[in-house]
C-alpha cells in the first residue's frame, strides 16, 4: 500500500528541525560556525542559546520564532551543547526537544505522521483493517527498537495487539515512540568525537550554560554517585544475591553478573567485590579477579558494565523481593540512587 | 567412562564426520560465523574459529573429532578475533526449548541426582538444596525420555504458532530442529529482527512467555485489589487476548472437577461444571463475562492467569536474549547422546520422531555392560529395560547408554 508522500513545509521544518529534510534545507544555507559571531546571526544564536537554557531549566525548548531563527537556531544549539562538553546538558537537551516534537506531533493528520515515521526508516502505515480500531500498523521489529526500554508495562509487546507482525497503536502511542527516535537522533549528533576549535563567542556561551546547571541541578547530581557505599540503600534483589553469595549458594550468570556490576557500578572496589565470592566451592581467585575487572573496565573493551535494568531481571527470575520502592524504578542502581536522597 | 568406552566412542564419532556421505547443511552465511568445539578426547573448547566453506569444515572436524559442534547465531565481520573486535553485524533470532525447563508428567523419574558434597542421591526432578548438607551442587544423570521430548514438542508447537500468527514469519524463514538431546531448537532467519537487541529480544521472550501480561491485574494502574477488581474483564479478538480466549474456551469446556481445583477454583467449579454451555456460549463467545450467577470478575481472572501458563511457550530466556551465543550446528552430533541435531518442517512437527530421524550410527551392534536404564525406543527397536547386565544392543543404542553414563563397553 504506497502512501503518497508528503511534502514537508518551512513550518514543518522549523517545528520538526531534527528531520533529514531540515538537515538537507541547512546545507544549502551554509551556515558555517565562524560566521555564528557575525552580529547579523545574533538572533539565531540567542535561540540557540533559549533553547539549551530551556533545556536546562524545565526540559523544554522555549517558544518558536520566525522560521528564519528557528531552524537556523537547531543545529547550533546542537553546537553549544557539544561545546558544554558535558554529559548531563546533552542528554537533557535531546530530551527537550523530543517532548516538543512529541506534543506537536500530536496535533499533525496521519499523512504527516506517516512521513515524520518514514524519515526515521520506520515501517508504519495508516491502518486499514476495520475490526482494529487502532489508526496505525508498524512493523514490531521497528516497535521493538523504541520501547524495549519504556517503563510503563503498556508498552510491552505482550499487552499490545500483535497480529502478523504488526503492531496496531493510535496516534498518541505512536508520537511517543517518535519522541524515542527524535531523542537517540539528537543524542547521536551530540555525540561528535572530534571536536572543533569554538569560536570565542560559543565557549563563553557554553561555559555560561554549564554554570546554570551546575547552580540548578546540582553537581552531584550530574556526577553519579556519592563515594560511599551505602548498604541499606540496596536494592532487595541486590540484597537477596548478597544473601546467597554469604551462603555459599550457587548463582546464575545473571546473578553473578547483576551482583558485581552493580556493586562496582556503585563505586566498590574490584578487590572488595572479589573477597565476597571467596565462599564459593568453585571459587578462583585469578578469575574472579578477571572478571569483576572486566565488568569495572579494567580490562579487555574497557567498557564498564552496568546491572541489567529491572524488566531484564525479571525475565531472568533474579527479580526477588520487590518493595514499595521498586514501584518507583526501573533500574537497581536508581533504586539506590532514590533511596539515598530519600536517607 | 572407562577407556575402552571412551575409544569406542571416540571412534564412531571419528568415522562419522570422516565419512563422505555425512551430510552437514552449512548455516546461512557460514563465513560470518563463529564456530566452537569441545573436542572429544582433550575435553576443551576451542572457540573463536570460523570456516569460509563446508568442505573445509568437514575436513576439519574428521581430524579434530568434537564431541560437540557449535556456531554462533551471530554474524561478524571477522568471526575468528576476539569478542570485542569481532565487529557484530547482527544476530538470528533462537529459541531452545528444553524438558530440564518444563514440568513434566514423567516427573523426571529416569534422572538421577547426587550431591557432589556428601553424596547423598535421589531420582526425580534435582533439589535445589541438598536435603541432607544443604549443598546446592549436584552430579546428575539425566534421561532423554519420550515423554519429556513430547512435552517440549507442546511448547515447540505453541512458539511456532506465535512465531507464524503474531509475528508473522513465513514458513520459509522458520527453521525447527531437534536439538539432539532433550529438545527442540526453533531459528527465525529474517532482516527485521536480524540487528534487534538484547532488550527488543527480552521483548520478544516476555511476548511468547507471557510475561507481564497486565489484562489480569497485576500491579500496574489499579493501586488497590478493590478498584482491580472493579475494572471487570473483557477479552478482545486479537494477540494474547485471542490466544486467552480460545485457550478459556478449551479449558472449560475440557475442565473436571480436578483442573478447576487446580486454577484456583475452590468454591463454585461445581456452578461451571454444570452450566459448561451456558457459560461458553454468553461469556466466553458473547462476551458477557459476569453473565453467569457464581462465574464471577474474579474467578475469569483466576482461569485467565492458569490458562496464560498453559498457552505460553516455556523457553530458554537466556538463550533468546544472548545475540553472541553459541549454538549445536545442524547435522553434528550430540556429546551426550550421540544422536543427530535434525531439521524437519514445522509443519511435520506433530510426526516428527526424534528417536528415528535423529539416528546417526544404524549399523551394527556392541555389548554392553548397562547400569541402570529404563525401558526406551531408538531407530525402531524398543530395548531394556536394564539394571546391572550385559546385553548386546545396536550401535546408536549403544553410544546413547555410554555418552549418557549408563552404560560400559562390555570387555
Amino acid at each position: 500500500m504506497q502512501m503518497e508522500t508528503v511534502r514537508f513545509t518551512q513550518n514543518d521544518l522549523a517545528k520538526y528541525p531534527f528531520l533529514k529534510e531540515t538537515a538537507e534545507h541547512m546545507k544549502k544555507l551554509g551556515l558555517k560556525i565562524e560566521d555564528l559571531t557575525n552580529p547579523e546571526m545574533a538572533q539565531i544564536l540567542n535561540r540557540a542559546e533559549e533553547r539549551v537554557k530551556n533545556a536546562i531549566l524545565s526540559v523544554s525548548v522555549g517558544r518558536k520564532r520566525e522560521n528564519y531563527v528557528e531552524i537556523p537556531s537547531f543545529p547550533v544549539a546542537i553546537i553549544l551543547a557539544i561545546a558544554t562538553k558535558n554529559s548531563f546538558i546533552k542528554k537533557r537537551y535531546a530530551l527537550a526537544e523530543a517532548k516538543q516534537a512529541f506534543i506537536d506531533m500530536q496535533l499533525e493528520n496521519r499523512e504527516r505522521i506517516v512521513a515524520i515515521a518514514l524519515d526515521f526508516g520506520w515501517n508504519l502505515a495508516v491502518n486499514h483493517n476495520s475490526e482494529i480500531p487502532l489508526e496505525f500498523e508498524v512493523n514490531f521489529a521497528d516497535y521493538l527498537r523504541n520501547t524495549a526500554h519504556l517503563r510503563d508495562k503498556k508498552w510491552k509487546l505482550v499487552n499490545r495487539i500483535l497480529v502478523n507482525g504488526k503492531v496496531y497503536l493510535n496516534k498518541h502511542d505512536v508520537a511517543r515512540l517518535l519522541q524515542e527516535e527524535v531523542q537517540r537522533r539528537i543524542e547521536e549528533r551530540l555525540e561528535a568525537t572530534e571536536l572543533p576549535n569554538f569560536p570565542e563567542k560559543i565557549t563563553d556561551l557554553a561555559e555560561g550554560l554549564l554554570e546554570l546547571a551546575k547552580e540548578r541541578i546540582g553537581q552531584e547530581e550530574m556526577e553519579g554517585f556519592p563515594k560511599v557505599v551505602s548498604q541499606s540503600a540496596f536494592p532487595p534483589c541486590i540484597v537477596a544475591l548478597q544473601e546467597a553469595v554469604a551462603k555459599g549458594h550457587h548463582l546464575s550468570h545473571v546473578g553473578r553478573f547483576t551482583l558485581t556490576s552493580f556493586l562496582v557500578s556503585i563505586g566498590m572496589p574490584s578487590e572488595k567485590v572479589a573477597e565476597l565470592f571467596k565462599s564459593f566451592s568453585d571459587y578462583n581467585e585469578r578469575l574472579t579477579r578477571y572478571q569483576i575487572e572486566h565488568i569495572a573496565g579494567e580490562r579487555g573493551s574497557r567498557t564498564r558494565y552496568t546491572p541489567p535494568q529491572c524488566a531484564t531481571l525479571q525475565t531472568h527470575g533474579v527479580c526477588v523481593n520487590r518493595d514499595a520502592l521498586c514501584r518507583w524504578v526501573r533500574h537497581p542502581l536508581a533504586y539506590y540512587r532514590l533511596k539515598l536522597k530519600r536517607g | 567412562m572407562t577407556t575402552s568406552s571412551r575409544e569406542f566412542v571416540y571412534g564412531k564419532f571419528s568415522d562419522f564426520y570422516g565419512d563422505p556421505s555425512t551430510i552437514i547443511p552449512p548455516p546461512t552465511l557460514l563465513g560470518q560465523r563463529e564456530l566452537g568445539f569441545l573436542l572429544l578426547k582433550e575435553r576443551i573448547m576451542l572457540r573463536h574459529k570460523g570456516f569460509a566453506n563446508i568442505r573445509d569444515l568437514k575436513l576439519f572436524l574428521g581430524e579434530a573429532v568434537p564431541s560437540d559442534v557449535y556456531r554462533s547465531c551471530a554474524y561478524y565481520e571477522n568471526p575468528t578475533v576476539e569478542m570485542d573486535k569481532k565487529g557484530w553485524l547482527g544476530a538470528d533470532l533462537v529459541f531452545d526449548i528444553d524438558a530440564d525447563h518444563i514440568p513434566t508428567s514423567c516427573d523426571k523419574l529416569h534422572d538421577e541426582w547426587a550431591c557432589s558434597k556428601c553424596g547423598f542421591s535421589g531420582k526425580g526432578v534435582t533439589p535445589e538444596a541438598c536435603p541432607i548438607c544443604e549443598s546446592q551442587k549436584f552430579n546428575t544423570k539425566t534421561w532423554p525420555c519420550e515423554v519429556c521430548l513430547e512435552s517440549a514438542k507442546e511448547e515447540t508447537a505453541k512458539l511456532i504458532d506465535m512465531l507464524g500468527k503474531d509475528f508473522g514469519f513465513s514458513d520459509k524463514e522458520v527453521s525447527v530442529f531437534f536439538s539432539g538431546h532433550r529438545g527442540y531448537h526453533v531459528h527465525v532467519e529474517n532482516e527485521a529482527v536480524k540487528t534487534l537487541d538484547a532488550m527488543a529480544r527480552k521483548e520478544i521472550v516476555d511476548y511468547v512467555s507471557a510475561l507481564g501480561l497486565s489484562l489480569l491485574g497485576g500491579e500496574a494502574k489499579g493501586r488497590s485489589a478493590r478498584r482491580r477488581r472493579s475494572r471487570g474483564f473483557s477479552l478482545h479478538n486479537f494477540g494474547w487476548n485471542r490466544r486467552l480466549k480460545l485457550g478459556l474456551r478449551d479449558f472449560v469446556l475440557k475442565a473436571t472437577k480436578e483442573d478447576l481445583i487446580n486454577a484456583g477454583v475452590k468454591r463454585n467449579y461445581a456452578v461451571i461444571l454444570r452450566n459448561k454451555e451456558l457459560i461458553l456460549k454468553r461469556c466466553i463467545d458473547e462476551g458477557r463475562w459476569s453473565s453467569v450467577k457464581g462465574v464471577s470478575v474474579g474467578t475469569w481472572r483466576k482461569l485467565a492467569e492458569y490458562v496464560k501458563d498453559l498457552e505460553s511457550a516455556k523457553i530458554d530466556t537466556v538463550v533468546t536474549t544472548d545475540t553472541h551465543r553459541l549454538i549445536r550446528m545442524n547435522g553434528t552430533l550430540h556429546g551426550k547422546t550421540g544422536l543427530k541435531k535434525v531439521e524437519f518442517p514445522a509443519k511435520h512437527l506433530e510426526d516428527f520422531d526424534p528417536f528415528e530421524e535423529a539416528v546417526a550410527f544404524k549399523e551394527g551392534t556392541v555389548k554392553v555392560v548397562v547400569s541402570d536404564v529404563p525401558k526406551f525406543r531408538l531407530g525402531g527397536r524398543v530395548l531394556g529395560p536394564y539394571k546391572r547386565q550385559t546385553v548386546e544392543v545396536p550401535t546408536a543404542a549403544a553410544v546413547l547408554l555410554i555418552c549418557k553414563g549408563r552404560a560400559e563397553v562390555a570387555s
